[in-house]
């Protein structure tokens, strides 16, 4: 099963996704959050992601989901320092984070592969919510 | 191969949308069986009961009548799973 990293410049927001994201799966999905700077302030940290995608490394791959701008950036360079064997089963997703979260995390949960998952995630963008 | 079919009504408040979806996509994903889910009060054509925003789409919401069709070795098991997750009004 894959793993989830969920990238904002808020920590809250970060932390709040990953509960969403868990919620829905009852635990059975490894997700973890890299918000922030550091715990209070605002901003992205290579360090935090990193160490988030280590914990979320599973042999089947890590999915990054991340806000904007340099969430984006910082996520390419922690992926950069994991072994280069592992770097190639993390994806970085072009989704959206809050409903591409929630979407990764139940595809994920039912064992679908990395790509499949990104795959459902990117495709949130395209969801009516004004049924 | 076997086939199984249902027709059941969603009594959750918040129809096949988020938690009961999640559910819903989680019971259908523990089966083998191809799965397919249709709006009946919609009257939408049939879904991939394994995609959670397939299942989103199709809008269901409370009393809202459901077509459940599955084709595979363990058809008739999914289906009975699935029934009973909503006749149990999803654990709520």
């Amino acid at each position: 099963m894959i793993g989830i990293v969920i990238v904002s410049h808020s920590p809250l927001i970060a932390e709040g996704v990953k509960q969403l994201a868990s919620e829905m799966t009852q635990g059975r999905v490894k997700i973890l959050s890299a918000g922030g700077l550091d715990d209070t302030t605002i901003g992205t940290n290579t360090e935090r992601i990193y160490r988030a995608l280590l914990e979320a490394n599973t042999s089947d791959g890590v999915l990054v989901l991340a806000d904007l701008g340099s969430a984006v950036l910082s996520s390419q360079a922690a992926i950069e320092m994991l072994p280069e064997a592992d770097q190639n089963h993390v994806l970085i997703s072009n989704a959206p984070l809050v409903e591409g979260a929630i979407v990764a995390a139940v595809q994920a949960s039912i064992g679908e592969a990395l790509e499949a998952v990104n795959a459902a995630a990117e495709a949130a963008s395209t969801m009516n919510k004004l049924q | 191969m076997s086939a199984a079919t249902i027709e059941i009504e969603v009594r959750h408040e918040a129809g096949l949308h988020l938690r009961p979806a999640a559910l819903f996509l989680q019971t259908a994903g523990a089966y083998g069986a191809d799965i397919r889910v249709r709006n009946i009060t919609r009257d939408t054509p049939f879904k991939n009961a394994k995609s959670m925003l397939e299942v989103m789409s199709l809008a269901v919401k409370q009393g809202h009548l459901i077509e459940l069709k599955a084709d595979g070795d363990d058809a008739a098991e999914a289906i009975e799973a699935l029934r009973e997750l909503i006749d149990n009004n999803f654990g709520e």
